[in-house]
């Protein structure tokens, strides 16, 4: 019995560091946090208590509704694209390939690259006159030799394929080999036929889509609260390409684990690939996808940096996300802070995530797994 | 422990009887190096011999936000910064000291003390202050022939220089046109028009304002003018650095940017062109110190203050290219005399203070919220997203319940 009663004091001592640190910035913040969304607190002058105000005022302000719908579609988007790309890619690179660690650690490198500094790099991408712009018009106007390679490299395989069976050797549509060959081939004539001025580039006007300095939404015209700003799509793929490699991770570790005896099994059985993907990695690694779905949304939906960084270079109006709204409205303009509207704001968005995720677990426990 | 308690204790008690600490918070980047110049070249021995010793503490990053919090957490400095944007609502919070008969405005340039005077009551002391400027490349007009721009200029004969420079090559432009209220304002007010009326109300389908809209962005539809992001550009100073256009209207806070960046550009600088008012427009940017209201050393903070803002200080910074003084016995400085490009740039900017239809940087107690609308509406016309009519019409409505919600 003392010995039982000083391990519990002892594991209490231990907690202590974090609990108290738990119950300064979390506990009494939060606390303060949901009194203040009651009141007119604007840092300076004593709170006086207004009641569900503050909250009635979110649903009336024009930039809190877009930043609801805004963060709805971000997070809803994001979360099914990079979960969906972030599994794929972990199956891709679990293979055994020479130079594999390689690539791992390639593809993992957006996700310890500082956030600012993609921010800004994908900024420079985004302009008008940026990469994004120039590849889509160089790759319009090289379409007539593109185009050209591809027809032969085709032909070149259709052929070799069809000769090396009527010799009645097993070959394959996509035999390495041959594929080679026909790559070399079909480089050889694309340059004869550029070079000889048959096939040319052709003129294409350049190309001017605006990402960022737009008001325009994606599908134009969509009812508001299914219509995704320009803007914020520039946002999600640059949010999309950081986040994938870290739960790709997460992806990697869960798929070390499923036994290979499984895919052996499959195989003998007849099972192509892509039903081994759908039959046996998915199912197996079901409970990482939920931390991953979790997670993903999480962070979405408190997406707050990205915004931020953008700044000036988009509208507000279509790239604000709640979090982001939450900072606008603490430090407005030249006014004093609206510290009891902002909290409210807060509140909502803590209430909303926690929401989410408990429907998500609702959901994806619902499967079966 | 108690002893050495008791030791701190003292030692803190006996040197503050000695010597006072003033902390200054303001900007970071280039701010804290010159105070430390300003310190140790000018000022910093005859506060020294008084037994003051100053430290400045800059704030990186949203310096509204930052001192906002530190004025509510009581950490804020007993001298700060005050933006003429936002000085509204840093007044508002009751943390800035009146300076109703504890500091002599008169030796201040009027419209300055203006901009920082809430009620009757002055609360900061400008420490330096910028207009805008037309800067030309002489290497380009020269290579187009043409005519630099000058005084006399209209927004026609203007434009149409723009237009002679802008054809010498695809790849130069006349000038760089941000899609900003904070520049694009000083052709608005070239019109007369102004952004607000007796009742705080503002009105964008003013006749004037569509006027002045409709020319700034047809420059840019043009092609004579283009947006600084459309260079890869952050803002027109840099355009102007790398030759990519002739003139840049700017400050002369653009002028150290050249010497480093640019330093073999040659460059001159002229006034604002003429608008339809027969005035021209500009914006007044400026800001002033103030001091905190909680400060334990008021009377040390107010020396301070004088010794910043005083003659010898505001001359250096002038001398050193830093800054235009807000001081007025300064207008006949010897330096604006001098005929380099920097004095005259200098001159240029200093009388544009006083020259037509001049504004300051500043918008009630909305603050740079109140730009939000009206910059959105230039960047959709000017991209061709919308025509004047329907963007305006939408600014006007978005920007009627700004001001409904400041009320």
């Amino acid at each position: 019995m003392r010995t039982k009663r000083s391990d519990t004091v002892a594991a209490y001592l231990f907690l202590l560091p974090f609990l108290v640190l738990l119950l300064i910035f979390f506990v009494y913040a939060t606390g303060r946090a949901i009194y203040f969304s009651f009141t007119d607190y604007d840092l300076f002058r004593p709170p006086n208590w207004v009641g569900l105000r503050n909250y009635a005022a979110l649903f009336a302000d024009a930039l809190f509704l877009s930043a609801l719908r805004n963060s709805i579609l971000f997070a809803v988007i994001v979360t099914a694209v990079q979960t969906f790309l972030a599994l794929v890619m972990a199956a891709v690179l679990n293979q055994k390939v020479r130079g594999i660690g390689f690539f791992r650690a390639a593809f993992y490198m957006p996700s310890i690259t500082s956030s600012v500094v993609i921010t800004l790099i994908f900024l420079w991408m985004f302009q008008r006159r940026g990469l994004i712009n120039f590849l889509t018009e160089t790759l319009q106007r090289h379409l007539p030799v593109l185009l050209a390679f591809a027809l032969i490299l085709i032909a070149v395989q259709v052929v070799q394929v069809a000769w090396e069976r009527r010799r009645e050797l097993p070959a394959a549509w996509t035999d390495p080999a041959l594929l080679v060959v026909s790559l070399l081939v079909a480089s050889g004539a694309t340059w004869l036929l550029v070079t000889t001025g048959l096939i040319l580039p052709r003129d294409v006007p350049p190309v001017d889509f605006i990402w960022l300095q737009t008001r325009d939404t994606i599908p134009s015209g969509a009812p508001f609260w299914l219509s995704v700003p320009i803007p914020l799509a520039a946002i999600m793929i640059q949010n999309v390409f950081t986040t994938i490699p870290t739960f790709m991770l997460m992806y990697l570790a869960a798929l070390q684990d499923v036994p290979k005896s499984h895919y052996e099994a499959a195989a003998i059985d007849g099972a192509n690939a892509t039903q081994q993907f759908l039959r046996i990695t998915i199912p197996s690694v079901a409970p990482v996808t939920f931390l991953v779905l979790t997670l993903s949304m999480i962070g979405t939906l408190q997406m707050f940096d990205q915004v931020a960084i953008f700044g000036d270079a988009a509208p507000l109006r279509s790239v604000v996300t709640l979090a982001y709204f939450v900072y606008d409205r603490m430090f407005p303009g030249a006014q004093t802070p609206e510290v009891g509207f902002a909290a409210a704001g807060a509140m909502f968005l803590a209430v909303l995530t926690l929401v989410v995720v408990l429907l998500q677990r609702r959901l994806v426990r619902s499967e079966g797994y | 422990m108690r002893r050495i308690l008791t030791i701190v204790l003292a030692t803190a008690l006996i040197g503050g009887a000695f010597a006072q600490q003033i902390r200054i918070m303001g900007y970071g980047g280039q701010d804290p190096a010159i105070l430390v110049r300003l310190l140790d070249e000018v000022i910093g021995a005859e506060l020294a011999a008084e037994g003051i010793t100053l430290t400045y503490e800059p704030l990186e990053g949203d310096y509204n936000a930052a001192l906002f919090n530190a004025l509510s957490a009581g950490t804020a400095a007993d001298i700060f910064y005050i933006p003429v944007e936002t000085a509204p609502g840093i007044i508002a919070t009751g943390k800035v000291l009146a300076l109703d008969g504890l500091f002599d405005t008169a030796p201040f340039i009027e419209s300055l003390v203006e901009a920082y005077t809430v009620d009757g009551s002055v609360y900061g002391i400008a420490k330096d202050f910028n207009t805008l400027a037309i800067h030309y490349n002489i290497d380009l007009f020269d290579e187009a022939g043409v005519d630099y721009p000058d005084a006399n200029d209209t927004w026609a004969t203007f434009a149409d220089k723009l237009r002679a420079v802008a054809a010498l090559d695809t790849d130069v432009y006349g000038t760089c046109f941000p899609a900003g209220f904070d520049r694009f304002g000083a052709f608005a007010f070239a019109t007369g028009w102004q952004p607000f009326d007796a009742d705080g109300a503002t009105n964008l389908l003013d006749p004037a304002f569509i006027e002045a809209v409709t020319w700034y962005t047809d420059l840019v539809r043009e092609g004579v003018a283009i947006q600084p992001s459309d260079i890869g550009q952050g803002w027109t100073g840099g355009c102007f650095a790398t030759d990519d256009v002739a003139i840049a209207i700017e400050g002369a806070w653009m002028l150290g940017f050249l010497r480093n960046e640019a330093p073999n550009l040659q460059y001159g600088t002229t006034f604002m062109p003429i608008g339809p008012s027969g005035e021209r427009g500009n914006f007044l940017y400026t800001v002033a110190y103030g001091i905190n209201t909680d400060s334990p050393n008021r009377a040390a903070a107010l020396r301070v203050l004088e010794a910043i803002t005083g003659p010898a200080a505001q001359q250096w910074v002038l001398e050193q290219g830093l800054a235009i003084p807000s001081r007025t016995a300064l207008a006949d400085n010897p330096f604006f005399l001098e005929g380099t490009p920097e004095a005259t740039a200098n001159r240029v900017v200093f009388e544009g203070a006083a020259d037509g239809n001049v504004l300051g940087f500043q918008f009630g107690n909305i603050g740079t919220d109140w730009m939000t609308p009206v910059n959105d509406a230039l960047v959709a016309i000017m991209t061709g997203q919308a025509t004047v009519d329907e963007s305006l019409t939408e600014a006007q409505r978005d920007l009627n319940a700004l001001i409904e919600r400041a009320r």
